[in-house]
């Protein structure tokens, strides 16, 4: 049961998808990948098929889209087509798929990420919003939010600055790190207005990843329906995953307190 | 962003419209070389040529991978793309520009694959708006009779087969392609498109365009001339 943001692709039902549709939105080193993948085990673990996926990965488009940025020249408008066409076929061809087969699908990034960015470089906000209005609405949005002065230690210490995640296809007059400081900011503010009007789950993406783990549990717990064996899991003791457990009282708890809540 | 019929540019911009078989093409050819003899700085642009996405439509078209919003998408890409590089900056230029089919091409193939009309003018806003879109109507038969006699049998996505409306090739042809012709009918008064008659000699029709194209480029001041 899910329906877009008022465009109908044709011959793709959005009614019959008994599946959950969960996203991670965050700018660019702050953590998602390494969530999607601890999400992605605890929820096999339960009993939950997940398909994890991210943008630029379909079949149609995510080369074309590669060699085009090793290039840099693609125009700012092309570019925020280039990415839309690429979602759509992901969407098409593996989304909507998973979905109606039941699974949790976790996508590393969804359409906000890409409004965000068409923003940043001046794009009409009405002309971006429409593109994507095809995009089903997801179960849950999660944010990881972060400051620029959290984030600037991570690129230096993990990646250094990336050409494209610096904006310099725009501040070309820049060195790297002043554009980086620049493009970043922009981007969190585009980010954080699209908080509210999406309706984000806000988690702040500075404590350590175990924390913040827990923390998107917790809120994924609150959409699906109760796994298979779920009690068995929360009470036997397994070694070795002591934080994990944790975890799961944790969850457990607040699935109780919303129950009272509803009660 | 500039919106479309928000472009204030010394360049004048000309396209041709209107089905498979019209013959669109020979008059655009035509009026490329007396504008060419004319002495015009003058830049001819092709539907689908960017070359950057090129690649990925076409492997799309080959494999048949393309769905009514991928075509739709991967098509505004292609044409953004030839905005952006090539038809702004040339009529900014002070440049003729002529194109062989524009956004009204995506505006009907697009609602005759079921895309939301609103959603495909809106993705298309981007665009500049013609000097003069030339649209050159003509019966279905016509159009067929031309392109058979022209060359074997229809492409895929051209006779719309994509959609599953016939298994025939020319049923799905006249079926898809009557759709487009009612498409591009609704927009004659919506974007002030002129109609040529494409049934009429074609001496005749390239003087009619002739003459329009003339009244246009005589009022504009900062033509570029050829080299």
């Amino acid at each position: 049961m899910k329906e877009s943001y008022g465009v109908r692709l044709p011959g793709l039902e959005l009614d019959d998808l008994v599946g959950k549709l969960i996203v991670l939105e965050g700018t660019d080193g702050v953590g998602r990948s390494t969530q999607i993948r601890l999400l992605k085990e605890w929820l096999e673990q339960q009993g939950h098929a997940v398909l994890d996926t991210g943008l630029t990965r379909s079949g149609l488009v995510g080369k074309g889209i590669k060699r085009a940025k090793e290039g840099h020249t693609l125009g700012r408008i092309t570019l925020s087509l280039f990415y839309a066409t690429d979602f759509a076929d992901r969407l098409e061809n593996e989304i909507v798929p998973a979905l109606r087969a039941g699974f949790v699908v976790l996508t590393d990034r969804y359409t906000y990420s890409l409004m965000a960015r068409s923003m940043v470089r001046g794009l009409d906000p009405a002309w971006v919003r429409n593109i994507h209005r095809f995009a089903p609405k997801p179960d849950a949005i999660f944010y990881l939010r972060i400051g620029v002065d959290e984030l600037i230690p991570r690129a230096v210490f993990t990646r250094g600055f990336d050409y494209w995640e610096s904006g310099m296809d725009f501040y070309s007059t820049e060195d790297m790190y002043d554009s980086f400081r620049k493009y970043q900011t922009a981007l969190l503010q585009q980010f954080d207005e699209l908080a509210e009007e999406f309706n984000f789950n806000v988690i702040d993406a500075r404590p350590e990843p175990r924390a913040i783990f827990e923390q998107l549990k917790a809120g994924i717990d609150r959409i699906l329906a109760p796994p298979v064996a779920r009690a068995a899991v929360a009470v036997t003791p397994s070694p070795g995953t002591g934080t994990s457990e944790a975890g799961e009282e944790v969850a457990v708890e607040e699935l109780a307190e919303e129950r009272r809540k509803r009660a | 962003m500039k919106r479309y019929g928000d472009h204030r540019i010394p360049g004048r911009l000309f396209v041709v419209e209107g089905i498979d078989g019209s013959g669109k093409s020979t008059q655009l050819m035509l009026l490329h070389q007396w504008l060419k003899a004319e002495g015009y700085g003058v830049v001819f642009s092709e539907w689908n040529s960017s070359p950057l996405v090129k690649d990925t439509t076409k492997r799309g078209k080959k494999k048949q991978l393309l769905t009514p919003a991928t075509f739709s998408l991967i098509h505004a890409t292609d044409f953004a793309d030839r905005t952006e590089r090539n038809i702004i900056p040339l009529l900014k230029a002070g440049a003729v520009v002529l194109c062989d089919r524009y956004i009204y091409t995506a505006f009907a193939r697009d609602a005759s694959r079921g895309m939301d009309p609103e959603w495909i003018r809106e993705l298309y806003a981007f665009a500049v708006k013609p000097t003069v879109g030339f649209y050159f109507r003509v019966p279905l038969e016509v159009a067929m009779k031309r392109i058979n006699d022209a060359r074997a049998g229809f492409k895929y996505y051209e006779a719309g087969m994509d959609l599953g409306l016939s298994d025939d090739p020319n049923e799905s042809f006249r079926l898809f392609q009557g759709r487009i012709l009612d498409e591009y009918d609704r927009m004659i008064p919506e974007f002030g498109l002129t109609v040529i008659d494409a049934t009429l000699p074609i001496e005749t029709q390239q003087q009619e365009m002739r003459l329009m194209v003339l009244a246009k480029l005589t009022q504009a001041k900062q033509l570029r001339v050829a080299p």
